[in-house]
């Protein structure tokens, strides 16, 4: 009996381990979903308002006068009130449409960064005066809140409600492709012949064990190399996607050498012998059989290690990307910036309103990185084999 | 009442022992004629120069098979370590020859041997003769590529392309240029498909993925892939190992169909389906062969004390 | 030689049980044999010493005999079905089962001498020895007790010369049907005391044959040559026959 009952304390001190044990692991899991729910929340509801913006009903006086001064286009009550960025693009408009000279429109037309944040209830810098002559046009009806197209068609700028994210996506887009041109098919080939023609060799082992260093080299190393070699030695435009897109090619390669040669590795070799054995030759064996089967595996490698480029910025730095960019890029050789620099670029502004911005950018980021790596979660279990 | 009346019997054993006898002078002289007299005499094999005939009724009819696969003294190393030691055996033409052994004996590695398998393992170094045909599998001049569309393979974890099952049986042809594509190709997939014993079962769902078959459909569908090429010699590396009885008692019925048209060489960790399919057992251990001779002999009064000690089970 | 064969018989098997299943065959063909052999011994005895109640035993305890044989060919049975034997455990079972049906035999043929020996006692006790039968009785005692001696250590060379013996019990047989026939010509009144006679003659050199049957299924064994319907001389080479 004694035992018996020893027994039975043992084994409820063992279901209250386990018990405890899970408690902790489930503590860990819900800690962990508490700081991406907080993380997301913060940027949603910091982000979320910088897609709509203030416009403005204004008559806009096209004659010899505003043509010289923009600022007179507009009366002078209004004239604090209208973005400078509109005010600005006045001459061009009459250059583009001469039958606009000498009329008066009126128009809608984006406000002062002023206006947005006064009527966004954040801290603004309008006078008393001009709060007053908001509340009135406002109350009227000409203003009013719309979708911030600029956000999506234009490049950066020193005017909050005119920068857009347009040029930096271009140019991330560019990078992108500059980066996977080159470091996809490097990679593959190199996984390829690691995996399935080298001979096991201490020199293909030192090769081997080289590439898993350099997946874990901080990404700023690339950066500088990409620096040294590619503008100081090979002449590259400095802050082009072409520099940018080769630097991250650099620091994406390992990740794509190790992801493709898991996803062959994946492969069974019965699959390699059975093709051996009725005659194939190596190569017939690797383009008939292996990548066809590992294609999932190595695409899915292949993005992840896009997303992960797509999400650096640190080599970026030193290849000049952080630029300020107002249009966007026409070519790989043109300056261009990225994604993460220019959320960089808006954070360190001084001006309160590049705050949402700032949130904005990230959440675009985000869109983007959860999009690739759907993506390559739905490859993988789309084509997920068993063998 | 047995009565001893020596001498007197119609079906003495005196008669036996003339007839095969003969036939091993035979089968002695066939291969001679090509090679000379420097048969390598390392191996205790018994059965190397024994005629096919012996203790077979209706089958002492048939005419003596040459040798198909002749091998002189074949040593094997993987890096440092010796796998195969000095093996000389002679597997006769269309019939079925079984090696058994215990585990890492070397057979598997001896069937790969036939093939050029080994090949693909880098470090694998092999001093020896291996003839096929009276032609050095080893020599210079001879593509592997080419090598393994006569000498089929079929392996232990039935492994079918994850392809249609028409793709499966195809794709070997194609890749040698045997057959164009369309009624010719077709024509070939069933008659490959047929000789496997499959086209009944899958002849309508020819464009099934091959992995989504039984597995001892796959395996025959792996045979059929083997066969597709026509090849002279068929490997067989435990091919039923994997497989349920029933489905193993197919693949032994279609071994024994294929018998008279390929020379099969079938490794096997089941004695019984050594005995049940093979005319003649090589056992190897420690990667010798101990001995090679008429199944029927290995298996009811082998010469050599291992080979007994592993029949019986005496091992260990 | 053959002692180091006889060590290993049913030893060294990765499976204990298989050991002892092959043992516990063999002995019981000895302890079959050891029946059969006192049977044989009593029908001679009561033939030759006119015992009336050894006659009567002999004659009604065959049943023993075939009783073991029965469980001896069920175990057998049993070992091809469990575990498929090959080589020479093959052999050891195949040699058994012969053996087996040849000791149940020369029961039967014991039992025939014993019913020979009551209805030749009834008919007159008062007859004196047979001449020679005792002498061939204890012949074929000596061939079947060595037979089984052969068999317990299978020691080819003792089967080998026991084998041998057949040819003069074939020729002590003759003998005696020689000289019984020459009785019966003389007086037909001793024609079925002599009948008996013959019969129970014919039984003895019956057993003889399937000692020799024995030895050659030890030969079998041990070789693994079947030297049945041979000449004694075949039989001696195959057995000394190197091996192993």
């Amino acid at each position: 009996m004694a035992a018996n009952l020893q027994a039975e304390k043992r084994i409820r001190q063992r279901y209250r381990r386990e018990q405890r044990f899970k408690a902790l692991c489930i503590g860990a899991i819900t800690l962990a979903i508490l700081f991406i729910f907080v993380f997301f929340a913060d940027i949603i509801q910091r982000g979320y308002t910088a897609f709509y913006q203030a416009q403005i009903q204004v008559e806009v006086t096209y004659d010899e006068r505003s043509l010289e001064i923009p600022a007179a286009a507009v009366s002078e009550e209004v004239r604090p009130l209208v973005s400078r960025g509109f005010l600005r693009q006045v001459p061009g408009h009459v250059q583009s449409d001469p039958d606009l000279k000498g009329r008066t429109v009126t128009r809608w037309v984006t406000a002062d960064t002023g206006v947005n944040q006064y009527l966004k209830d954040a801290h603004t810098g309008l006078s008393p005066q001009e709060k007053a002559t908001v509340d009135k046009l406002h109350e009227a009806g000409r203003i009013e809140f719309a979708f911030n197209t600029n956000f999506f068609t234009r490049g950066d700028s020193k005017m909050p409600e005119m920068a857009g994210i347009k040029s930096a996506v271009v140019g991330t887009i560019l990078t992108l492709a500059v980066t996977m041109a080159v470091a996809f098919p490097l990679g593959l080939m190199s996984a390829v012949y690691l995996e399935e023609f080298a001979t096991d060799n201490r020199f293909t082992r030192f090769i081997e064990v080289n590439i898993n260093n350099l997946a874990a080299v901080p990404s700023i190393l690339y950066g500088l190399l990409g620096l040294a070699i590619f503008i100081n030695f090979l002449g590259v435009p400095r802050s082009s996607a072409l520099a940018g897109g080769l630097t991250l090619a650099l620091m994406t390669l390992p990740i794509i050498i190790i992801s493709t040669r898991a996803a062959l590795r994946a492969v069974p070799d019965s699959i390699r012998e059975g093709a051996f054995g009725v005659g194939a030759s190596r190569l017939q064996m690797v383009t008939h059989h292996v990548l066809p089967l590992s294609l999932p595996g190595i695409l899915t490698g292949s993005i992840i290690g896009m997303a992960q480029a797509m999400g650096e910025t640190a080599p970026l730095l030193l290849v000049g990307m952080m630029a300020f960019i107002p249009s966007a890029p026409d070519g790989v050789t043109e300056p261009a910036t990225v994604l993460p620099a220019q959320i960089f670029t808006w954070a360190s502004m001084p001006q309160r309103a590049f705050d949402e911005l700032t949130a904005a950018g990230i959440l675009v980021l985000l869109a983007v990185l959860l999009t690739l790596n759907a993506t390559a979660v739905l490859l993988r279990k789309r084509f997920e084999r068993r063998w | 009442m047995q009565m001893p009346q020596p001498n007197d019997n119609p079906g003495d054993p005196e008669g036996v022992v003339a007839r095969s006898s003969m036939g091993a002078a035979e089968l002695r002289e066939g291969s001679d004629t090509v090679e000379g007299e420097d048969r390598p005499q390392s191996t205790p094999a018994p059965g190397v120069t024994r005629a096919p005939e012996v203790g077979g009724g209706s089958e002492a009819a048939e005419p003596t098979h040459p040798t198909k696969v002749d091998v002189r003294g074949l040593s094997l190393w993987y890096g440092d370590t010796q796998a195969l030691f000095d093996v000389s055996l002679r597997i006769p033409e269309k019939d079925v020859t079984a090696l058994i052994g215990p585990s890492g004996c070397g057979k598997s590695t001896f069937l790969r041997c036939i093939n050029r398998m080994n090949d693909l393992i880098s470090a694998v170094t092999i001093r020896g003769q291996l003839l096929l045909d009276e032609a050095d599998v080893y020599g210079s001049e001879v593509d592997v590529v080419q090598l393994r569309s006569r000498v089929g393979m079929v392996f232990q974890q039935p492994n079918p392309f994850p392809k249609s099952i028409y793709e499966n049986v195809a794709y070997a042809p194609r890749i040698h240029g045997l057959a164009k594509k369309g009624a010719e190709m077709d024509e070939l997939v069933e008659t490959s498909l047929r000789k496997a014993g499959l086209w009944k079962e899958v002849s309508d769902r020819l464009s099934m993925p091959g992995t989504a078959l039984s597995g001892g459909q796959q395996q025959r569908l792996c045979i059929a892939r083997a066969i597709a090429v026509n090849p002279d010699v068929i490997l067989m590396d435990e091919p039923a190992s994997a497989l349920d009885p029933v489905a193993t008692a197919t693949i032994e019925e279609l071994i024994d169909e294929l018998r008279s048209n390929y020379t099969i060489i079938i490794v096997t960790h089941n004695m019984q389906q050594a005995a049940r399919v093979a005319r003649y057992t090589a056992f190897f251990h420690l990667g010798e062969v101990i001995e090679f001779d008429d199944t029927d002999t290995i298996f009811t009064n082998p010469s050599q004390k291992r080979t007994e000690d592993y029949i019986t089970g005496r091992f260990g | 030689m053959s002692d180091d064969i006889e060590q290993s018989f049913f030893k060294e098997h990765i499976s204990q049980r298989f050991n002892t299943e092959l043992e516990d065959i063999h002995s019981r063909v000895l302890s079959m044999g050891g029946l059969v052999e006192q049977q044989l011994i009593d029908a001679v005895s009561a033939m030759v010493e006119t015992k009336f109640e050894l006659a009567e035993k002999v004659a009604t305890s065959d049943y023993k005999v075939n009783a073991q044989e029965v469980e001896i060919d069920e175990a057998c049975t049993e070992i091809l079905v469990r575990r498929q034997p090959t080589a020479s455990d093959l052999r050891l079972v195949l040699a058994v089962i012969k053996t087996i049906t040849d000791l149940e035999r020369i029961g039967d043929e014991a039992e025939r001498m014993g019913r020979m020996a009551l209805h030749f006692l009834e008919q007159d006790r008062q007859q004196g020895p047979i001449e020679g039968l005792g002498e061939m009785g204890e012949h074929v005692h000596g061939m079947l007790r060595g037979a089984l001696d052969a068999f317990a250590r299978m020691d080819v060379d003792q089967a080998v010369r026991v084998a041998q013996l057949d040819i003069q019990v074939d020729s002590q047989h003759e003998a005696i049907v020689h000289r019984l026939m020459e009785q019966m010509m003389k007086s037909p009144d001793a024609v079925p005391r002599a009948m008996d006679v013959v019969w129970t003659a014919r039984s003895l050199e019956r057993i003889g044959d399937r000692a020799r049957n024995i030895c050659e299924y030890v030969v079998y064994f041990v070789r693994g040559k079947n030297v049945r319907h041979t000449s004694y001389e075949q039989m001696a080479e195959e057995a000394t026959g190197d091996r192993h």
